[in-house]
Order: C-alpha cells, then structure tokens, then sequence
C-alpha cells in the first residue's frame, strides 16, 4: 500500500507506526513536500493479514528491537517445560547465547532446555559452543 | 496524478522488502537440495505420511541424503512414525541442527513442538476470522521453517503435505520457481531445485476422483506431476505370506500420470509407525519391496529430462 499527497503528487513516507491497540495499528505518514500528515488506522483483519505475512510495517530497526521472529505468538511452543525437582542451574556463555537467539523462538525455549538437561548429564554446570557441538555430534546431526 | 507504479518505495513500511527478504532466506536455505517432492494427494487417510517416510527409509538405504519437511502443521504425524518426537534442538552457528532418525534422515515436524495433547495456535488481533488469516500464517511459518533450519546438502527434500486439493496448489504456488538471493530465478534452468509432486490414493473410486481433482488443478500451473502411487492395494497377510483384497478396484477416474507402483497394506507396518519403531525388516516383505520399486520409480522419474513449463 502507497500513500499519494493529492496537491502535491508526492509519494507520502511513514513517520510513526504506533504499538497495536485493540487490534489496531496507527502508522502515520506525512508528505514531504508540504508536511501534510495523515495515519492509517487498520481494522483487526487488516493487522493480522500484516501478522500472518511474518512482516511488522515500518523501519528494520524497530523490527529488530521488536524481535525477528513473528511467530513470538504461538502459544503452546513458547511455554517453558515445568520443573520438577531441584535441577542444577546452568549457565550459557555469551557465546552460546548468541547462537540460541539465532533460532526461531518457536524452538527455543525446548532447545534451552534441552540443551540444559543434555549439559546437566554430563556434569557440566555451563553451555559453551564445545557443549552444543557435542550436542550435535550426540545426536546425529 | 502519479499510480502505483510510477511511485518507487513503499514509503517506508518495508512490507515487501521483508517478504522478498523472507524469500531469499529460503532459497538460501534450500539451496543445497537436488529435489523437492511433496507428496500430496487432495485426500485424507490414504497413506501419505506413512509412504512418505517409508519412502524415505527406502531412498536412504540407497544411501541418498533425505529430508521430511512435515507440512501437515495442524495434524503433524512425522514426529511420532520418525521417533523424533522428543528430539533436541540444537542452536548452530546461525541456523538449527534437524533433528535425524536413527537411520540418519532429517526430519522436522511440529509434533516434535507440540504434544499430541494440543493444538497449534497463533495469537491474532482479528478473534473468530481465522478463516480470513490463518493459511497465511501457516504458509509464513512454513517459510520460517525453511529459512531457519540446517537443511544442508540433500539429494531430496519430502514434503508431507496435509490433505486438501486447495491446499495441495497453495503449496505448489508456495514451492513453486522464485528468485534466490541474489534476484536469479531459482529454477531448474539454474539447476536449482524445483518442486515435484508425488500423489497418494487408494483403490476406491471416492479417493481416485478427489486425487483426479488434484491433478487437474496442479495441471494448471507449472508443475512437474511424477505420478501416483496406489496405496493400501490389498493387505499383506503375515500368517499367509500373500495379498488380499482390500477394496474393490475395478473402478475409478482416469488419473492421466504415471503410476509408479502399488503398496499394500501391512497392520505390521502401522503398529510399528504408532511406535516410531524400525523397519529394518521391511525389505524382506511383499510391502517392502514394492516401496523399494516405488523409491526406484521416483528417482527415475526425477532422473528424467523435464519438459518444459506450460
């Protein structure tokens, strides 16, 4: 979708894309030749057709403070495994951590705990890139 | 006054920029993929997940590199039939590592996600429309999925496709040729990969006309149909080593593509799937080596110089 200033025959830029609220977007767009603003307020289905394209509207850096995965919202992937018992904590390194904020969050928080469990048993209390690498040899990957 | 098309940009809402962007990371990702075959059928319950990765198991044994794509989101079954339904996720250095059988086949599956006790969910702003948004989600993760995992150097990617002759074409428009990363069309002029379809039915004339309406709506599109296999042709009787009738086959449409061969039904062979337990004896079987004919076809199939696009 473009927006067009009418007087000025202009392509209109996006200014501001506010947080959804009640299922609603507000992007506003100005013109630049003689600053006319207007925003576009979408109704609940046309923000979830943005949604479900895996697409959030406007510059990549909010995008990536946004997170980079859109599917942030499936609901029974994201929800932590229950503990049960006293586990021993572990550690990841920065390292390691960087790989794992690499991949869709859908998977990762199995892939945390996972990973965790597969450190536990072997006695380690830290997941460096040396534990995931055995982690991939382990199980055939 | 300026259209559309006069306007460069979108103005800054990247809608675009990003699907391009998510294109590019899947041809990316499948860049090392000889062949992708979806295995569809418009139909439900004849078999396609179980031929998938009997298939598959046949194709390794040949020593190609597999892949099973479960695309059957809402209904994933790959997972418990494949053993990896308690895989681990391990972070690479920039993608995931797929999870593997024992038999060394590749295999990612939303069962491995979610348990069998719930259902796949999105959040969305738009309550009670799912209608309206939701393949779209489906086919936008299915993208994610691409672009985010190890699939690395394969012979051939199988695609587990969930029933439905619609769904069967929005997945071959989704597959379909597109440009990779660098704006090239990824195409087999490239010698790239390009989607083939393998369809499933059954012997009951119910089935081969609902799979004669996917081949009819693939037809239409530039799609490489390889052929059909007949599915739960008679069952194998174990006490009586020999094949019994199942239905009756005398009847049903024209499918008008190559039939690359008949499986029978073997009660074995799902007690062991529900299991997610080996077939290493399969071979020896009536069942095993028609799949094995089955896996023989298929590669020639693929083997064979493509006609050109429609």
């Amino acid at each position: 979708m473009k927006f067009l200033c009418v007087p000025c025959d202009s392509p209109m830029k996006l200014q501001t894309v506010g947080p959804p609220d009640g299922g609603s977007l507000s992007v506003v767009y100005s013109c630049p030749e003689c600053g006319y603003e207007m925003a576009m307020l979408t109704n609940p289905y046309e923000t979830q057709l943005v949604q479900s394209l895996g697409v959030r509207i406007g510059p990549a850096e909010a995008s990536a403070k946004a997170g980079k995965c859109p599917f942030g919202a499936m609901l029974p992937a994201v929800e932590e495994p229950v503990q049960t018992g006293d586990p021993m904590p572990v550690r990841w390194t920065a390292a390691a951590e960087a790989r794992l904020a690499n991949i869709p969050s859908f998977v990762r928080p199995m892939a945390k705990t996972g990973i965790e469990k597969f450190a536990r048993e072997r006695g380690s209390a830290e997941v460096d890139e040396e534990i995931l690498d055995a982690a991939r040899e382990f199980f055939g990957m | 006054m300026k259209r559309y098309s006069d306007i460069v940009g979108d103005g800054g809402s990247r809608i675009l920029e990003q699907v391009a962007e998510q294109r590019a990371r899947i041809a990316d990702g499948l860049a090392g993929v000889r062949h992708l075959v979806a295995v569809g059928s418009g139909k439900g319950g004849v078999g396609k997940s179980t031929l998938t990765l009997h298939l598959a198991s046949a194709l390794r044994a040949r020593g190609l590199r597999i892949a099973i794509l479960d695309a059957d989101f809402n209904g994933p079954s790959q997972a418990r039939m494949a053993g990896v339904q308690g895989a681990v996720f391990v972070p690479g250095s920039h993608k995931v590592a797929l999870p593997r059988t024992a038999n060394g086949i590749g295999v990612f599956s939303m069962g491995s996600v979610i348990p069998e006790s719930e259902a796949l969910d999105f959040e969305s702003a738009a309550h009670g429309e799912s209608h309206t948004w939701r393949a779209t989600r489906e086919f936008a993760l299915l993208g994610e999925i691409l672009g985010s995992f190890e699939w690395g150097e394969l012979d051939l990617l199988m695609f587990d496709l969930p029933p439905g002759a619609e769904r069967t074409v929005q997945y071959a428009d989704f597959l379909g040729p597109f440009d990779d990363a660098q704006g090239r069309p990824f195409d087999v002029a490239l010698g790239g990969p390009r989607v083939s379809f393998l369809l499933v039915t059954i012997p009951s004339e119910v089935a081969r006309g609902v799979v004669a309406r996917s081949v009819a709506a693939l037809s239409k599109g530039p799609n490489r149909l390889l052929g059909y296999v007949e599915n739960m042709s008679g069952y194998y009787c174990r006490d009586c080593n020999a094949i019994k009738p199942l239905f009756d086959s005398s009847g049903g449409a024209d499918l008008a593509i190559p039939c690359l061969g008949t499986v029978p039904f073997d009660p074995e062979l799902a007690r062991r799937c529900d299991r997610g337990i080996s077939l290493a004896d399969l071979p020896e079987t009536p069942v095993g080596r028609a799949l094995d004919h089955v896996a023989q076809q298929l590669l020639n199939s693929l083997e064979s110089p493509l006609e050109p696009p429609r």
